[in-house]
Order: structure tokens, then sequence, then C-alpha cells
């Protein structure tokens, strides 16, 4: 079929990129965007707008507060009936399930406290399972003030899931399909680097001023080549830290039983109950086991803050707590966890120093969640995300524009059908994220299920986006340019200038009250304005590229007469 | 305070690295003198890869003297490619900004010949 080994790689790439390419463009983009994902969380519920602070008193702040908490009602009505065992009588209603489990969890980047409730389900179908109904809580840590939960965290709630699972959850579906895609993103990593081997030569080419198809490829080279190890990393994590998931269901079914045993050794060895004693007791002060945890830390010579609290089996004779650190100055997500006994307050487990194989898992994995504090890395992770974009859309232009000229020759529509599909990942995609930012300025605070219709505009919009994607796209066939790229440039432009002057008008925060005094809110002020700059700059050069495209399809069409008619 | 200085200097000689090297490759050599038939002798781009290569490891000390090691490896990997596109965009729109190191060596290469 090929005549050469890199023929058939330049297939591979080629026919591989553009079935999953589309794919790939989303993760980048909100792979970029899930770099801040808790400062987008900030400008979009304007009530968390405040500094970030450590874990407060949980004996005196936390604790009552946890005590208070519900369980979910959709959780309830949704999984009870799942877990409960009929035969044993009636479901336990709501509000009278027993709490069996208390988290709380903050970042370095978290103003806000993030805490939950597992509740038990008293008479569990399978009573080695995790009967669990979940009731969470967002509180203001300062005050203890409960802050609204069911407002959607646009960040870390809806762009980063976006990133890993498209947030399409339906027997998670989503994940699965970006681990393909992932997968075959190494597979084109590698093709590309044997197709374009000779460019190493070359390393530093761009030429703009050339033909289309030519200074598409240079970009795309290029932006391939220079983040090449960002790109190989990052998908290579990526994988790894999803690896359980992609045995598909296995682990869940067929290895069900040998997980259940893993736990109960797991239990044995570590001297953590694994099950409740049935003898109920008062739980010790917390806060005291959370120095002794703060002192140990420090040394080992690590100080550092409460990044997880839980608090297992609560209120019964095994109750014991586990006390987790915020590995925020290391790349490596490490917990160095310390577990106590509830009710003596004694130290029952230290983690022990880790091997070598878990240690290089968790500096990967930690490489890619980026949980640790350092502003330019962020930055630099962004730039790597952004280039990988780059190198993905340049990659289907130059496949449109290679073909462009053929296709309309045999009439086909395939290079106009890509372009399209590609306007509506790369200018769509942008005018759907920043349409969901000024629904979320637009829609009132208070609004019941708002954070629905948040995503319904971003679902509407990029769908508008691809209809008018289509509608636009008769350009290619005639050797024009689209004029979509241009008219989506300029209403994401617009789109992004309107964002930022209504969270001025809504909030009260404009760039010279916020800059150098609040940068989570002033960041993603700032990257609006910037991306709206570049948009327009990228419109206008469009608009010249289309008017010499015009005269190109004009001698075209001109020579194609001419030789039609001898 | 000390790791912004680092870092600053750290984007500098990454920047600096990765033009030598680019003025190493006979293309980028061409683009910069604008002579398309002059080439980089053997010594030129000799000097050149050594200068470029030594700015890159000074860069990851830079790096290493900022940040804890883990940390450090991955902001030099990043400043790399973030340098090497940097470089790109000057040999596209800016090609005389890299004009003083190619005057720099052909300086050492013309008194090594006149010599």
């Amino acid at each position: 079929m090929f005549s050469s080994f890199r023929q058939a790689m330049a297939w591979l790439h080629t026919w591989f990129g553009l079935t999953l390419g589309f794919i790939l463009m989303v993760v980048f983009f909100f792979g970029s965007l899930s770099v801040f994902d808790r400062e987008i969380d900030r400008w979009s519920i304007p009530e968390t707008r405040f500094e970030p602070q450590v874990m407060p008193s949980f004996d005196e702040m936390l604790l009552p507060i946890l005590r208070s908490v519900q369980p979910n009602e959709q959780d309830y009505n949704t999984n009870m009936p799942l877990l409960h065992d009929l035969s044993q009588g009636p479901m336990t209603p709501r509000t009278e399930l027993p709490a069996d489990e208390f988290w709380a969890y903050t970042t370095h980047r978290d103003p806000v406290l993030i805490m939950g409730v597992g509740f038990r389900v008293p008479h569990p179908l399978d009573p080695e399972g995790h009967n669990h109904i979940h009731g969470n809580i967002t509180i203001d840590p300062r005050t203890g003030k409960a802050l609204p939960d069911d407002q959607l965290k646009i960040g870390s709630d809806f762009f980063y899931p976006m990133h890993f699972s498209l947030n399409w959850n339906w027997n998670r579906i989503g994940i699965y399909i970006i681990g393909i895609a992932a997968f075959i993103m190494m597979a084109a990593l590698v093709s590309g680097v044997i197709i374009h081997r000779k460019r190493f030569r070359e390393f530093f080419t761009f030429r703009p001023d050339k033909q289309p198809q030519r200074s598409v490829l240079d970009l795309h080279n290029l932006t391939g080549m220079v983040a090449l190890p960002f790109h190989f990393f990052f998908t290579f994590t990526g994988i790894l830290i999803f690896a359980s998931f992609f045995f598909f269901p296995v682990t869940q079914t067929q290895l069900q039983p040998l997980h259940d045993h893993h736990e109960m050794v797991e239990a044995n060895e570590t001297g953590l109950p694994h099950d409740r004693a049935g003898v109920p007791v008062q739980i010790t002060s917390i806060d005291a086991m959370v120095a002794k945890a703060k002192q140990r830390w420090a040394e080992k010579d690590m100080p550092g803050e409460v990044g997880f609290l839980q608090i297992n089996h609560v209120d019964d004779a095994n109750s014991y707590v586990s006390i987790y650190r915020a590995g925020s100055d290391r790349v490596a997500l490490v917990g160095e966890g310390m577990h106590f006994n509830a009710t003596t307050g004694k130290l029952i487990r230290e983690e022990p120093p880790r091997s070598a194989v878990s240690e290089i898992n968790e500096f990967l994995t930690g490489l890619h969640l980026q949980h640790f504090e350092h502003w330019l890395l962020r930055w630099l992770y962004v730039f790597g995300s952004l280039v990988g974009a780059i190198c993905i859309a340049t990659g289907f232009i130059f496949f449109v524009e290679k073909r462009k000229r053929q296709h309309t020759l045999q009439g086909s529509s395939g290079s106009q059908v890509v372009d399209a599909l590609v306007v509506t990942t790369v200018t769509g995609m942008l005018v759907a994220t920043v349409s969901m930012l000024v629904a979320n300025r637009l829609l009132p605070a208070e609004m019941v299920g708002k954070g629905y219709w948040e995503q319904v505009v971003f679902w509407g919009s990029w769908s508008v986006m691809l209809l008018h994607a289509f509608w636009r796209s008769s350009a290619v066939r005639h050797m024009r340019i689209s004029p979509a790229w241009r008219e989506q440039s300029i209403l994401f432009a617009v789109l992004a200038v309107a964002a930022v002057i209504l969270n001025w008008i809504t909030t009260g925060d404009h760039l010279l009250k916020t800059a150098f005094h609040y940068w989570p809110v002033a960041g993603v002020d700032l990257s609006l304005l910037v991306s709206s700059a570049i948009a327009i700059y990228a419109a206008r050069y469009l608009k010249k590229r289309e008017n010499v495209a015009v005269h190109k399809a004009i001698e075209f069409s001109a020579q194609n007469l001419e030789a039609k008619h001898g | 305070m000390v790791e912004i200085i680092c870092w600053i200097a750290a984007i500098f000689t990454t920047m600096l690295g990765m033009a030598s090297l680019s003025l190493s490759l006979p293309n980028h050599w061409r683009q910069v003198t604008g002579i398309e038939t002059s080439l980089p002798s053997r010594s030129e781009q000799l000097s050149l890869r050594i200068l470029g290569y030594s700015s890159l490891v000074v860069a990851l000390l830079l790096c290493l003297a900022a940040d804890h090691p883990t940390m450090a490896v991955l902001v030099w990997v990043m400043l790399l490619s973030l340098a090497a596109k940097g470089i790109a965009t000057i040999l596209t729109w800016r090609q005389h900004w890299l004009k003083p190191l190619l005057w720099l060596f052909n300086q050492t290469s013309q008194a090594k010949r006149s010599g």
C-alpha cells in the first residue's frame, strides 16, 4: 500500500489527526484554561473574591458546620433506592441518615473551603460496598458562613472536566473518548517527528509571507517541534492518570472481589479500621492532631499546611482521622499522610517513605495536575498548551489548503466540510467559552438553575457557531478563505470586551481596582482583553488575505474556463 | 525576589542559547546575514554550538538556584520551548536583532583569518 515507511507514517499522521484532532483541540484549549480554573471560579462567583486562607480550626468552626449538613436531595433520590436493602425494612428518611465520614479540602489558590459529609445507609444491599449518600458545603473560612454551593464554579466544575471528559458523563464515555484521542496523539507525535525529521535542520523557520500552504506547514512543524517535550509528557501523564479508567469496566466488575479483598488486607496492615465497630464514642480534639501532624512534617524538613482532612467512621470506636499536607511547594502530589485514632488522639500510622516507583508516579501525575505554587510555571503551561492548540489547528488548515484546489476541480466538498469543522473548533469554541462568561454576568446570582442555563448558553452558542461555519463555508469551494473565520473572530473580540465591562458593572471590580490588588480577577480580565486584541488583529489580517484569495480565485476560474474552451 | 532574578536571567540565557544554535544552522545563518551564498565556517559553527549549549546549561543552573530541583527541571524544559518559539519569531520578523551575535563571531573568525 505504501512505498516507504515515511509515507505510511504520513498517512497515519494525516488521518488520525483529522479524525481525533477536533477532540484534541478541545483538550488542549480547556487544558490551558484549567491551569487557572480557580481564578476563573473567583471571576464567576463574586462572593468568593477574597484572599486564600489556611484551614481554620476544626473543633471550633468546621465540626459544628459539618454536623449541620444534610444529605443532598438529588443524590438521595437517585442512589438511596439502589443502595438500600428493602427486605430489611423501609428506607431511612433523608434527614435521619447518620453521618459516617467528614472531609474538608483546600489549596493555596482556594479562598473558599469545600467540605462534605458521607452519610451511611443503615441497611445496605451490599455491606462491603461504599454505601454513602453525600452532602457538600462551601464556606467562607474567615467567618464560617456558607457560600452558594449551587452556583456553577465555571473554572473547576465546567472548564476543567471539559478538559478530560468533555462533560459527557454518561457511562464515562467522555473519558474514554479522550483516552483514545490521547493514544492517537502519541501516535501522531511519533509519526510527525518521523515525517518531518529533516525539519531539525531549519528548526526555527516560519515564513508567513510564503503561500498559505507553506507558511501554515511551517507553523505546524515549528509549534510541534518546540513544544515536543511538553506535548509528549502531558499526553503521557494524562494517559497515566486515567490508566485505571482505560481498562474499561474491568476494575469495577471482574476485579471487584480482588479490590475488596485488597482493602481488607490493607486495613489489617495499616491498622486503619476498615469497618465500624458499632460502639458509639465521642471524638476528641482534632486541632491537637493537626498540630501534631504539622510538627512531624516540620521535623521531616517539610513544614506545611493541611490540604485535606478526613474523619472516617464518625462517632464510632473505630473512628480515625487522616490528615494530608498541602503539597504546594513541590511537583509530586505528596500527602505525607498522618492517621490518628479519633477517640484517643494517638498516632496510628505515619505513611512510610515511598518506593521509587510510587515516587516517579507521583512526580508524573503531579507534573500534570500542577497543584504547586509557581506562577511562572503555570504561565509556561498555558503557553505550552496554546502552542499545542496552534499545532493542531495549523495541521487542519494545512489539510484544507493542500486539498482545496484538487477538491474544487473534482467537485468534492471534503475540504469545505473540514474547514467548517475547524472554524467551529477554533473560533467557535472561543465564542462559546466567552459567551458562557457573559451569561454568567448577565444572569442574576439568585436565579434557580443558573449553572444549568450557563451551560445551555455554552453549548447553544457553540452549535450556532457550527451552523454559521457551515453556512459560510462555500467560499472554500471557490478557492477562497471562509469568511466565518473573520466573523467569528470579531464576535469573540466583542464578547470578550463585553465580559470585562459586565464584570465591572455587576461587581464594581474594574482593572484599576483589581490590578496589583486582586490578581485572580485582574488576570481573567486582562487575558480577555489581550485575546480580544489578538482576535481583532487576526480579523484584519484575514480580511487582507481574503482579498488576495479573491483575486487568485478569479484567476483560477479564468484559467479553468480557458482550459475548458481550448 | 532572588528567584525572580534567576528566572529572568534564565529566560535571557535560553534565548541566547537558542539564538546561537539557530545561527549555527546554514539556513538561519543566511537569513541573518541576508546573503544567499554565505555559510558559517566549520569553526564558526562549532563555537556557536558551544556557546549555544553552554548557555542552555547555565540556564539550567539558574533554574536550579531558584527552585526545588523537581520544579526547576520543568521550568527549564518549558523555557527551552518558549525560547525556541521566541527565536523563531525574531527570525521571522526582526532578524536584525540577531546581527550583534553574528558580528561577534564574524569578528573572531576575521581576526583568525587575518592573523
